[in-house]
């Protein structure tokens, strides 16, 4: 196999991978350097055997380690640089569709030929195919041909045509380094050679001491770069030997060039560039529908019309929707509205709820009263026993509008809803129609010419109107009584009030005469025991007298207390009801007002 | 780390939007690119003609040593398509070839559009119509394409 051969064969003297080891090696680890150095045996044979045995030895053990040293490198270089897999590279010539495997579609890698069919194919191919699709046969690989499908088999040494290796060889293809920054085109068969030996891009060990660290073959020259580096650009913290990687296609802050202007950029700026200021990239004109590339647009600006009104059609556009999602506000606020009305107009007329629904099926005429104004009576009757559902809504409605009238006279103004309405609509929604019946019956009873076949209202509308008209006529009337009652109320308050106080003050007035009666009553009395007193003889009685006198003065003066208490009962009698006269005169007052507001 | 896309691939991707095969388009998912998109417009003059049919297209890892993986996307009314949308052909199974390519197995695709083989079933309801009433089948198949596989706009 060719990869095998280049992979052994290239581990030369000229190989700079290996140069530090051998050159120390090769010193000692040539066999004959190592015989002749020891100098012959002066003395005896027998000496002359153990130097030289011992000699031996270490020559052994010296080339052991060698031996592993130079496997551990070979190792780690094969691991910095695998082998490279030649269906994976880019041809630079072109090549006949000939040359080409059906397996793998590159050019034919180590060609072998089926003997049965003469089809050609990589062996690597061939095998993998053979190998996923037959089990191992002691004869060798075996199965179909993949293109003809004739059975074949793999002999030990299938013969290719020695024209047919050189074709393929002779392809020239690029660096698989070529990512890294290598620029070499060689010919196929040296692809390995380049990359083990004069790649520059290849990585080998370290030529600083005691770093095993991988390196650029290019870079080996200099002293170690294994420390510490930070790109000068974005100040990324990296080791000096990969800022050239960086460099090339990690660093945010080198420059490219962008692929349709050829202008340098940064790289992080590269997809603004693109989007924002590139001028290879074409534009739309804002006015019409060309494009043009941004460079030329401000020529295409001057030259076109539309581009001129396009901040116009702009503004013009920006007003448009405004408009457009106001209206939509609108009609849903109109829907709320036009829901709410529905709802209303349900709980205040239930017997329409079969038109509106009527309505909503989509009919043609919106309203109902009109509609209703349509059809002559003479007609509706006519049609009643058909139960034709115009004859149905007819009568229906006419039956309505009876029950309207017969409950009483005024029951548009103000008894909106009278109960035979109420009543009559229990079954919401369309009806069948045979239900119309008891209303086709009491429609005949009635007498529909009295009944002007139009309502007294244009539409549902009108007629809610009026009711609400009526409506307030009866508040107005209701406060206005409410307002008389309420200044009755406080008269009559009033006057009870005025009765009161006048007994009040008249028993106030006796209560003042008695106490003036009592305080005469006990000044006279206190004047005649002065009098008496100064006699000794009359001292014994005088005693008793003013012992008498003194239970007398205790139950005036108890009884004088009892009418000053009187009084104090009295007082406040009073002002309780003058307290309740003002409270009344806050209520007159507050009527007035509020009769004033009514009548407002 | 993953493998790098095998040369195959990336050519016959390249060749698919280049030469594409006429009636055939073959479309890699910008994330995946072993995952394609697939129409195949109905052949002319079969009970499939006028209809656009949507496939799904898997390669494999071990692609092209195993067949890639199909599947109609678009509800098909065929003898050979199950209602998963599962192909029966052959070379998409043993008698797969790593000298196949996507392109040849398309039109082993369009062909089995324009050559129904009832003998051979995956659908057994529709393949027992096709044996019994082959021109209500072709019927079906017509409404089928018409009610499932019209080309968007
Ligand atoms: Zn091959
Ligand atoms: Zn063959
Ligand atoms: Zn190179
Ligand atoms: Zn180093
Ligand atoms: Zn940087
Ligand atoms: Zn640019
Ligand atoms: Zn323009």
């Amino acid at each position: 196999m060719s990869r095998s051969h280049f992979s052994r064969s290239p581990r030369g003297n000229q190989d700079p991978t290996f140069t530090r080891t051998h050159s120390h090696s090769h010193s000692s680890s040539n066999p004959i350097n190592t015989l002749g150095l020891p100098s012959p045996p002066p003395n005896g044979r027998r000496s002359s055997m153990g130097v030289e045995v011992r000699g031996m030895r270490r020559l052994e053990q010296r080339r052991n380690m060698e031996e592993s040293h130079y496997l551990a490198c070979n190792a780690r270089a094969q691991n910095y640089n695998p082998p490279v897999d030649l269906r994976l590279l880019d041809y630079v010539s072109s090549y006949d569709n000939n040359l080409m495997c059906a397996i793998c579609r590159c050019p034919f890698v180590d060609p072998v030929i089926l003997n049965e069919c003469d089809h050609c194919f990589c062996r690597a191919c061939i095998r993998q195919c053979w190998n996923t699709n037959t089990t191992y046969t002691p004869l060798g690989p075996r199965g179909d041909c993949p293109t003809c499908r004739t059975p074949a088999k793999l002999g030990p040494r299938s013969a290719t045509s020695k024209i047919l290796v050189n074709l393929v060889d002779e392809l020239i293809v690029q660096c698989p380094r070529k990512d890294d920054g290598c620029k070499a085109e060689v010919r196929r068969c040296e692809v390995q050679d380049h990359v083990n030996i004069y790649c520059g891009y290849t990585l080998i060990e370290c030529t600083g001491k005691d770093c095993t660290d991988p390196v650029r073959r290019k870079d080996a020259a200099q002293s170690c770069l294994h420390y510490g580096a930070s790109c000068l650009l974005c100040h990324k913290e990296l080791q000096q030997w990969k800022l050239e990687a960086h460099w090339r296609s990690e660093c945010p802050d080198r420059r490219v060039h962008c692929e349709m202007c050829k202008s340098p950029v940064f790289h992080r700026e590269l997809e603004m560039h693109n989007k924002e200021t590139c001028p290879a990239i074409s534009t739309p004109c804002p006015g019409c529908s060309s494009r043009n590339k941004r460079g030329h647009a401000e020529a295409h600006a001057k030259s076109c019309t539309f581009a001129k009104l396009a901040p116009v059609l702009l503004r013009q556009q920006e007003r448009l929707d405004e408009q457009e999602a106001a209206q939509k506000e609108m009609s849903r606020k109109l829907e709320v509205l036009e829901g709410g009305f529905t709802n209303m107009q349900g709980i205040l007329f239930p017997s329409q709820e079969v038109e509106n629904a009527d309505r909503r099926s989509g009919d043609s005429n919106h309203i109902p009263y009109l509609r209703r104004s349509l059809v002559s009576p003479e007609n509706a009757d006519a049609d009643a026993p058909t139960n034709d559902f115009a004859g149905f809504d007819w009568n229906f409605s006419a039956a309505d509008v009876r029950h309207d009238g017969a409950s009483s006279a005024e029951t548009f103004q103000n008894g909106m809803a009278s109960p035979p309405t109420r009543a009559a609509p229990a079954v919401p929604g369309p009806r069948p129609d045979d239900l119309p019946e008891p209303f086709s019956s009491d429609f005949d009873l009635a007498s529909p010419p009295t009944f002007p076949p139009s309502g007294p209202y244009a539409s549902p509308l009108h007629h809610l109107l009026s009711m609400h008209e009526s409506l307030r006529d009866e508040m107005t009337r209701i406060t206005s009584a409410l307002s008389e009652l309420d200044g009755r109320h406080s008269m009559q308050i009033l006057n009870e009030n005025l009765r009161t106080r006048e007994e009040i003050s008249y028993l106030a007035a006796q209560t003042a005469g008695l106490q003036r009666q009592m305080h005469w009553f006990t000044s006279a009395q206190l004047q005649r025991q002065q009098g008496r007193s100064p006699t000794p003889g009359a001292s014994g009685s005088a005693l008793g007298g003013a012992m008498m006198d003194a239970g007398a003065g205790a139950g005036v003066e108890a009884a004088v207390g009892a009418v000053s208490t009187a009084a104090t009962a009295l007082r406040g009698a009073a002002r309780m009801v003058n307290v309740g006269g003002s409270a009344s005169g806050v209520g007159m007052r507050r009527g007035t007002s509020e009769e004033g507001r009514t009548k407002l | 780390m993953t493998a790098p896309l095998p040369k195959r691939i990336i050519k016959e991707t390249e060749r698919l939007q280049t030469e594409p095969v006429p009636g055939i388009s073959a479309q890699p998912h910008d994330d995946n690119a072993r995952y394609f998109d697939v129409t195949v417009q109905g052949p002319d003059g079969s009970c499939y003609e006028g209809g656009v049919f949507n496939l799904e297209l898997f390669l494999p890892d071990d692609y092209p040593m195993t067949p890639p993986r199909i599947r109609f996307l678009t509800r098909i009314y065929h003898p050979n398509i199950d209602r998963l949308g599962r192909i029966c052909l052959d070379v998409l199974k043993n008698n797969w070839s790593p000298a196949l390519q996507i392109r040849t197995i398309l039109l082993s695709i369009q062909a089995l559009l324009g050559a129904p083989n009832p003998e051979d079933p995956l659908n057994e309801a529709v393949a027992k119509q096709w044996k019994d009433n082959q021109a209500e089948a072709i019927k079906n198949a017509r409404e089928w394409t018409k009610l499932y596989a019209q080309p968007k706009e």
